[in-house]
């Protein structure tokens, strides 16, 4: 797949504080990319330097090929993380002059289409005063894809849904991908990022830490996870040799081990002191990955 | 359609369709003749209550007289002959003995009498009235009541009081009165504009006579009229882009439109409903003058010259006034530089009368050539009867022109940098490094 993003040592500094340092990064086109990171990491200012909106203080970002431009935005679907409408409009109108802006063919009848497909036909002729924050957030994700753009940029765009609009949403986004969209999103809910993206990145503290599928990164970080499940539940663990670190879910323990450590050497302490129900080798979950690099010093919910 | 003008559609509509548009629409004209309607209303409106007037007479010659006067005027130039109504107050003169220990004393005596509604006024008539030394108290006359200044008795008093001073002094001269009526004749010097050429049938039209209306109020007018598009159209982009920054609405936008395309589209768009207000004042102003029988008071000469200082000032302060709205954060911030936003526009309405009396001298010259203060004080100049030097005129619209092309693009700037940055407003030193770095 050609990139259709290309993120090239960009820095970007605000007074004394680097948000993004020397990042570089490639969205293969028709992909879908998760931007993972700790809030204040830089994932929005990325997003907002993809968006032309800031200024890198250094690198380059090329899009199609080409130095960004302010002309590129035509290609371009964005839905802000803190995202607000005009109140006073009605619906419809509201839908259309966003439409417009993106210079849809015929935005009446895209306005109409849309509302439909979200259910929001019967307050096409409300004003936006009057809707729900939930009907306001898909409206928001409506005028962002109303022109079927070549790139979707999605910030935070499940944040505050329900799940059945969370599902809604997510339908769409694989639509869009289908007809030949590149998504790019950035969440908090590492369920999502794991089922859904292509591709994963992860900025920390301005730099990026992790990219790829999620099988390559997992693999950066093999198999060292055990979940096991015992009928002493975590009082089992206490005292094993060979544990980093465990999160205690209540019926069921993940345990991460230290390196080279024999996890049949864990059965066996484990096996000395209750009887074991569950006992199974993977690899660590995305969400298990994004937190052993955002809180590298916690080394055990257990201890 | 091009992305601005959806943006200045948007805008458009949204400003006139509202219900404050149309209110603001009709209040204007009302605020801007109200006063002049209600002096009209109530300009026959005479306070009917009768007075009573203490008079200490120092110079114990006119005392009697001014007594002799009112109770003339009481008897016949109070009631209307055809309506039998009364149409003005009787005055009742007192005459009170000067104290001649402590007049000062007296004086605030009869001062408590006007404070307890016992009488309206009370006059001191100095004792050398008659052959006055100039400067001096006694040869002086004071009328003392509770608002003497816009007090109208004081007018018919000292009226009747000058009256039998001359008719005295003609008197001690030896001359009959009727001799020197015409000494005392006063010829008023006319104002009058200056003769013109017909273009068109090239016959001499005479000097219109100088009034109010064309001295003052038309100047006067067309400068309220600019000053309240701009107040109208452009001030409110300051707290419109503050409220789209806070909301989080302009961000949205900058996903489909640039920085510049936002703000000049909402300039624009503020313009365009300038045009709307201005266009159906102006096309009503000139239809009530034809209307009134006042057509020649129409500066149409001016008209295009207010149509384009109008769309310049409203770029020039819209931009400066979306700029300053992307650094606010909240109605706090915006409220904060208001004030000193507006003073380009409110400092010619405080030096507006002396650059009226003295078009073209050097105060009026010099103000209105700062660029800010053209599009008002130039126009005011214009519209005034005096003949303004071309060039005047020419190099102020270059020097706005200049001005309006400084404005929009350090507004562009400065709002393209500040209209995501939330938080702590941007101080000066940083807002002047963004407009340098951009």
């Amino acid at each position: 797949m050609s990139a259709i993003i290309e993120i090239s040592n960009v820095t970007k500094t605000f007074d004394s504080h680097v948000a993004v340092n020397g990042l570089s990064l490639s969205v293969p086109k028709g992909s879908i990319y998760g931007f993972i990171g700790p809030n204040g990491s830089g994932k929005t200012t990325t997003i907002r330097m993809i968006m032309n909106i800031l200024y890198p203080d250094s690198g380059t970002i090329r899009i199609f090929g080409q130095e960004r431009t302010g002309s590129m935005i035509e290609s371009i679907g964005y839905l802000p993380e803190e995202r607000g409408l005009y109140r006073k409009m009605k619906l419809r109108e509201l839908i259309q002059f966003h439409g417009e802006l993106k210079k849809v063919t015929n935005p009446g009848r895209e306005a109409d289409y849309w509302m439909e497909k979200f259910d929001l036909t019967p307050w096409a002729r409300k004003k936006v005063e009057a809707l729900s924050k939930g009907m306001s957030q898909k409206v928001q994700f409506i005028i962002t894809i109303i022109d079927r753009p070549e790139i979707i940029i999605l910030d935070e765009p499940f944040s505050g849904l329900d799940p059945v609009n969370t599902e809604i949403i997510r339908e769409v986004i694989l639509g869009l991908r289908k007809d030949g969209s590149t998504v790019i999103f950035s969440t908090h809910d590492m369920a999502v990022a794991e089922k859904m993206c292509d591709f994963i990145f992860m900025i920390y503290k301005g730099q990026k830490v992790l990219d790829g599928t999620l099988r390559s990164i997992q693999d950066v970080y093999g198999q060292d996870t055990i979940r096991l499940q015992t009928e002493m539940g975590s009082e089992a663990l206490k005292g094993v040799a060979g544990i980093d670190k465990v999160n205690d879910f209540g019926q069921v323990q993940e345990v991460r081990l230290l390196p080279d450590t024999d996890p049949q050497s864990i059965l066996k302490q484990v096996l000395e002191k209750t009887r074991v129900d569950r006992f199974e080798m993977s690899a660590p979950t995305l969400e298990e990955i994004f937190i052993r690099i955002a809180r590298p010093d916690k080394t055990s919910d257990y201890e | 359609m091009n992305k601005t003008l959806v943006i200045v559609k948007r805008e458009y509509k949204a400003a006139v369709r509202t219900k404050g548009f149309l209110i603001t629409l009709l209040l204007l004209p009302v605020m801007m003749g109200g006063s002049l309607i209600v002096m009209a209303l109530t300009q026959d409106k005479v306070d009917l209550t009768d007075k009573r007037i203490d008079v200490v007479d120092q110079s114990g010659i006119l005392g009697h007289h001014l007594q002799q006067r009112a109770e003339l005027r009481n008897q016949v130039e109070l009631m209307d002959s055809l309506s039998g109504e009364k149409k003005a107050p009787a005055y009742y003169i007192e005459l009170v003995e000067p104290d001649t220990v402590d007049l000062n004393g007296q004086k605030l005596r009869l001062s408590d009498r006007i404070r307890s509604k016992d009488t309206h006024a009370f006059i001191q008539i100095g004792k050398d009235i008659l052959h006055p030394r100039p400067g001096e108290e006694n040869s002086r006359m004071f009328y003392y009541s509770e608002n003497s200044l816009m007090d109208e008795t004081r007018n018919w008093v000292g009226y009747i009081l000058n009256e039998k001073i001359r008719e005295l002094r003609v008197a001690e001269l030896g001359i009959e009165p009727d001799q020197v009526r015409d000494l005392f004749y006063w010829i008023d010097m006319e104002g009058m504009g200056l003769i013109r050429k017909d273009v068109r049938t090239g016959d001499i039209q005479d000097a219109t006579k100088s009034s109010v209306l064309g001295t003052i109020l038309a100047p006067y007018i067309l400068m309220f009229l600019m000053f309240m598009t701009v107040i109208m159209s452009a001030v409110p982009l300051l707290s419109a882009v503050m409220e789209e920054k806070s909301e989080r609405i302009a961000e949205v936008l900058l996903g489909s439109v640039t920085p510049n395309q936002f703000m000049m589209g909402k300039v624009i768009g503020g313009l365009a409903v300038s045009l709307t207000t201005t266009g159906i004042y102006i096309i009503g102003g000139i239809l009530t003058m034809k209307y009134l029988g006042k057509e020649s008071f129409i500066p149409y000469s001016v008209i295009p010259w207010f149509f384009a200082y109008m769309l310049l000032n409203i770029l020039m302060v819209g931009c400066g006034m979306a700029a300053l709205g992307s650094t606010c954060n909240d109605s706090k911030d915006a409220q904060a530089i208001q004030f000193p936003a507006m003073l380009p526009i409110i400092i010619p309405m405080f030096v507006v009368m002396p650059i009226i009396q003295n078009p073209l001298g050097g105060f009026a010259t010099a103000m209105s050539l700062i660029p800010p203060f053209t599009p008002m004080l130039m126009l005011v100049r214009q519209a005034t009867q005096v003949t303004i030097p071309l060039w005047q005129p020419i190099a102020g619209l270059v020097g706005v022109l200049i001005f309006t092309v400084l404005s929009v693009w350090a507004g562009g700037r400065i709002f393209r940098s500040c209209i995501i940055m939330h938080g702590k407003r941007p101080k000066f030193g940083l807002l002047v490094r963004q407009l340098l770095k951009g």
